[in-house]
Formats: structure tokens, C-alpha cells, sequence
């Protein structure tokens, strides 16, 4: 089989996506001074990159398969802290496997 | 409102929430189950496969309609270096055959349904936000702007369970005892899996492999025959995969390539792309499991085993499901909620499956943290077969010259030895 963009495969999924209110919470800005910026290679969607032409981070809620790895690697995201919060979203928004 | 008061509230209809409001409501309770899925399911993933004997404690007899992939008749364990490949594929015609493979979606939208028509409510598109407590005891929960009241609330909301953490009644789930799994769902005939695994309709496989297929990062990946699509991902450690800095999603993709998969998925098309953690810490990270009018079940509660051969946690799921339901029985019939009269939920569970994992302790922490699992054994094991099967016309060598050619300069003597005992104690 021949490697798919993250795209195409986002593609194949069905999801009910909520495309202006976020169910994660992330201050781009404060961002900036992460030591490890695991969140741009531990998402398996992909959501989380770093933008090296504004030298910052570039989130889209929408796509996420709402495993929660995010949640355990960042330490912002983990504990809560101003800026960045972590929900499922809700009203049944958000992916829907059809497998699973 | 005590018109709208439950008796029980479950949050989450996976299987160990299915499992406790079916047994609930057949007990004749008034059970709600509150979902965060559109349906029962959407939000679920497994690898994967089920150890049916859990459903066949849940409804003795009445699972025949389940809608299960294939059972499982062969079990292949593959040890990969980026081109080779060395398999142990086993088959036994003297067992009567165990487990099936699943998909969530329908798995669970079955199991929510047999609950419903035993009697229970189930709302589904409604997130918990919080608990509702009164004088310390959980009295309900907060759905949106309802408030729903009941004696008791079992939380089988999975994973990341966040209405737990948040209310204090467990502490946060550590990044060291989680594991992400990401996965590949590929539609192909059910002639061609047929063809592909030498089996036939209703039997099917079951794949794991280690090596470097995971990087060399404790995990491994997986492959299960459905009907008529196939299973195909990797599961890795979370904080090892954190600190290795390689992109996961594209090592992901890459599984697809290795010619040892490749050639089964070859001519398929991607369905579904999905992504799950799970609670992979057994025994020593156990949350607290039951607080005054609370009970916690299924991966909410880090109910899983996984040995590397067998990973197991929707059989537990399903079983302390079973064992909530017990004890929330035992609770409505006495009126007493209280956190040491919920004991005997813990009691239920020491039976199998907190024996299981006191049984399986070390377990995490071996497949964890014994990198040569994941590298140097793949390759030796593979070196080790070529050399075996090289003639070439130099001269020949007994097997033990070719052990020693295959591990020399690797790994110690010691070292394998170790690894060895460790292994045989921890898994």
C-alpha cells in the first residue's frame, strides 16, 4: 500500500468537528519557551506543529482522534496550567469511529 | 427532582459500562448510562481482540449474536529487523479456540443495546462535566446544564478519566503507565484474507511483532483478520516514545511498508485511522477503586495485562463490569453507599482480576524497560535463522558456532541470561 498524506487518512475518518471552539486549550505564545515540544512527534494526527517561519506553534483541533497522549507528555497541558486545557468535546462532537 | 433520581449512573457505554448496566437492569435497577459518543462506540479503539469467556460470564448462552470478526486460530509472533523477518506461527488444533478479533463501533453499540433492552437508559452525545457531591459522597453527575442525581455512580468513563481526576477521587494517570496505540483499519475481501492467511470465513490470525517495527522503543506492533478488513497499528510506551523524539505518526505509516506486512495488506484500502491510549501500568499504578457512592471499572481503572504475547483489558473490562454491578447490587439492597460498604467490589475483583495483575506485576516495568527485547534480540534472532539457512559452499559450521557467531560483540552472556530469568518471572 502506498503512504498516505496525514490528510488522506484524516480523510477516511468520520468526524462531527466543532470547526471554531477547541476542546483543547494551548497558549501558542507561552509555547515558545517548551524544552521539548513532544507534541509535534507524539500526535498521531499530526495536529501539533512548529511553524519555523513565525518560530512558533501551530495547533488544529480539528482532526483530533482524542487519544489524550497530549495530555500525559505535556506538562502544561497535564496539570492544567493558565492557558491550556484538555476536554473531550462535547455533545457527541468530534471523531465518530465508524470501526473502531 | 428525586422523581429523576437513578439508582445507578454509569458513565461511559463501553464494555465495562455496557457490562455493569446490563447486569444492573437485570437485576431490575433503574440504571442510566451517560456516553460521550455520538453512539455507543464512536469513541472507542481496540487493537484487537476479545477473550470471550468474559461475555460468556457476563450473558451465559445469550453472546451468540455478538457481532465478532473472526475467531482467532493462529497466533504469529514476529521478531523484525528493517529487512528481515522471523516468525513463530502457532496453531492448536488440541485447544478449543479462546478469542475473537472486534471492532469497537459495532462491538459496543451491540453490548449497549442488549443493556437497553434488559431495561437501562442510555443517553448517548452527553459528556460528563463532574460529579455531584453531597456531605462527601458522590450523589451524581453534571451532563451540559443537567444536573442527574443517583446513589451511586460508577465511572467506566476509560482512559483518560478525567471526571475522576478532576472530582479528586483518583490521582492523575501517570505518563509512565500509559501507552498510545495507533491503528490502521484496511477493507480487503473476505476471499482475500481467506487466501492470504490460509484459513476460512469465521478463523483468522492474530500478529504481533517486535523490533523494528517499534523503533526499538518498548511495543510492538499488531495485526488482526476482521471479516473483511484488517487490523493493522502499533502500540508504543508513552514516555519512552516521548523521549525518543521520532515522529510517531510516520513511523506508523511506515508498518505498512515492512515487506513482512506489506505483502498481507497489499491491494487494500485505509478505512479508518485511529488513535487510543491505554492504561498499561497494572498493579502498581491501581487507582483507588471505589470512594462513598463511587465505583471505578474497565480502563478508567487501569484494568489491563499486557505480557507481550497477550494483552488483555476488555476481558477485565467486562469482568469488573460484572463485579460493579454486584456490588451496587449488594449496596441498593442494604441502602448503604459508603465507601467501606463498596469494599465488597475490591473483594469481587481480587478473585481474577487484581490476581491476575498482583499475578503479572513486574510485568510493565520488564516490557518497559528491557530495550534489548526490542533491538538486539530481533537481530539476533534473525541473524542467528540466516545463518542456519545460508549454504553458500564455505565451510560449514555447527549450530552452537552459529549462536556464538550470531551473538558475538551484541550482548553479553550474562546479560541474555538476565533477561531470561527476568522474563520467566515477570510475564
Amino acid at each position: 500500500m502506498k503512504r498516505l498524506s496525514m490528510d488522506d487518512r484524516l480523510a477516511k475518518n468520520r468526524f462531527d468537528s466543532d470547526d471554531h471552539n477547541s476542546h483543547i486549550l494551548v497558549d501558542k505564545e507561552a509555547c515558545r519557551s517548551c524544552g521539548h515540544r513532544a507534541c509535534t512527534y507524539c500526535c498521531p494526527a499530526e495536529r501539533y506543529k512548529w511553524d519555523t517561519i513565525n518560530d512558533k506553534l501551530s495547533f488544529d483541533h480539528v482532526g483530533c482522534l482524542e487519544c489524550g497522549n497530549c495530555r500525559l507528555i505535556c506538562e502544561r497541558l497535564n496539570q492544567g496550567a493558565e492557558g491550556y486545557s484538555w476536554n473531550y468535546p462535547g455533545q457527541g462532537i468530534g471523531i465518530i469511529f465508524r470501526e473502531g | 427532582m428525586s422523581d429523576e433520581k437513578f439508582q445507578v449512573i454509569i458513565i461511559g457505554a463501553g464494555v465495562a459500562g455496557s457490562a455493569a448496566a446490563y447486569r444492573l437492569a437485570k437485576a431490575g435497577r433503574e440504571v442510566l448510562v451517560v456516553e460521550k459518543g455520538r453512539a455507543p462506540g464512536a469513541k472507542n479503539m481496540t487493537g484487537g481482540r476479545l477473550y470471550t469467556y468474559a461475555l460468556e460470564e457476563l450473558m451465559p448462552g445469550e453472546w451468540a449474536d455478538a457481532p465478532l470478526e473472526r475467531e482467532v486460530t493462529r497466533e504469529i509472533m514476529m521478531m523484525m529487523t528493517p529487512e528481515d523477518c522471523v516468525s513463530i506461527d502457532s496453531t492448536f488444533g488440541s485447544l478449543e479456540q479462546q478469542s475473537y478479533t472486534v471492532l469497537r463501533a459495532k462491538l459496543d453499540a451491540w453490548l449497549a443495546e442488549k443493556a437497553e433492552e434488559a431495561g437501562a437508559m442510555i443517553i448517548p452525545g452527553s459528556t460528563v462535566d463532574g460529579l455531584i457531591f453531597k456531605d462527601g459522597k458522590v450523589a451524581g453527575i453534571k451532563t451540559g446544564d443537567e444536573e442527574l442525581e443517583a446513589d451511586l455512580v460508577i465511572s467506566a468513563e476509560g482512559v483518560n478519566a478525567t471526571v475522576a481526576e478532576r472530582s479528586g477521587l483518583i490521582r492523575p494517570v501517570n505518563l509512565k503507565d500509559i501507552a498510545v496505540g495507533v491503528k490502521h483499519v484496511i477493507k480487503l475481501s473476505e476471499e482475500i484474507i481467506n487466501e492470504r492467511f490460509n484459513t476460512v470465513s469465521g478463523k483468522g490470525a492474530a500478529v504481533l511483532c517486535v523490533g523494528d517495527c517499534n523503533r526499538g522503543i518498548s511495543g510492538g506492533a499488531f495485526l488482526y483478520t476482521n471479516k473483511e478488513s484488517i487490523s493493522l497499528g502499533l502500540v508504543v510506551d508513552s514516555q519512552s516514545w516521548k523521549n525518543s523524539k521520532l515522529p510517531l505518526a510516520d513511523v506508523a505509516e511506515s508498518l505498512k511498508q515492512h515487506p513482512a506486512l506489506a505483502r498481507y495488506i497489499e491491494g487494500g484500502e485505509l478505512v479508518e485511522y485511529s488513535a487510543h491510549l491505554i492504561p498499561e501500568g497494572g498493579f502498581n499504578s491501581l487507582p483507588q477503586l471505589c470512594a462513598d457512592g463511587f465505583l471505578l471499572a474497565g480502563d478508567a481503572a487501569g484494568f489491563v495485562v499486557n505480557r507481550g504475547f497477550t494483552v488483555r483489558g476488555m476481558d477485565y473490562a467486562i469482568l469488573s463490569g460484572i463485579a460493579a454491578a454486584e456490588a451496587a447490587n449488594e449496596a441498593i439492597e442494604a441502602g448503604v453507599y459508603t465507601k467501606s460498604a463498596l469494599k465488597s467490589y475490591e473483594n469481587k475483583l481480587q478473585q481474577r482480576v487484581l490476581k491476575d495483575l498482583g499475578v503479572f506485576k513486574k510485568s510493565h516495568d520488564y516490557i518497559a524497560h528491557s530495550r534489548h527485547l526490542y533491538t538486539t534480540y530481533p537481530r539476533l534472532a534473525a541473524d542467528l535463522m540466516k545463518n542456519i539457512y545460508n549454504v553458500d559452499g564455505s565451510p560449514a559450521k555447527l549450530v552452537t558456532g552459529l549462536v556464538k557467531q550470531s551473538i558475538s560483540g551484541k550482548i553479553s552472556y550474562f546479560d541474555v541470561f538476565k533477561d531470561m530469568l527476568k522474563g520467566g518471572r515477570s510475564l
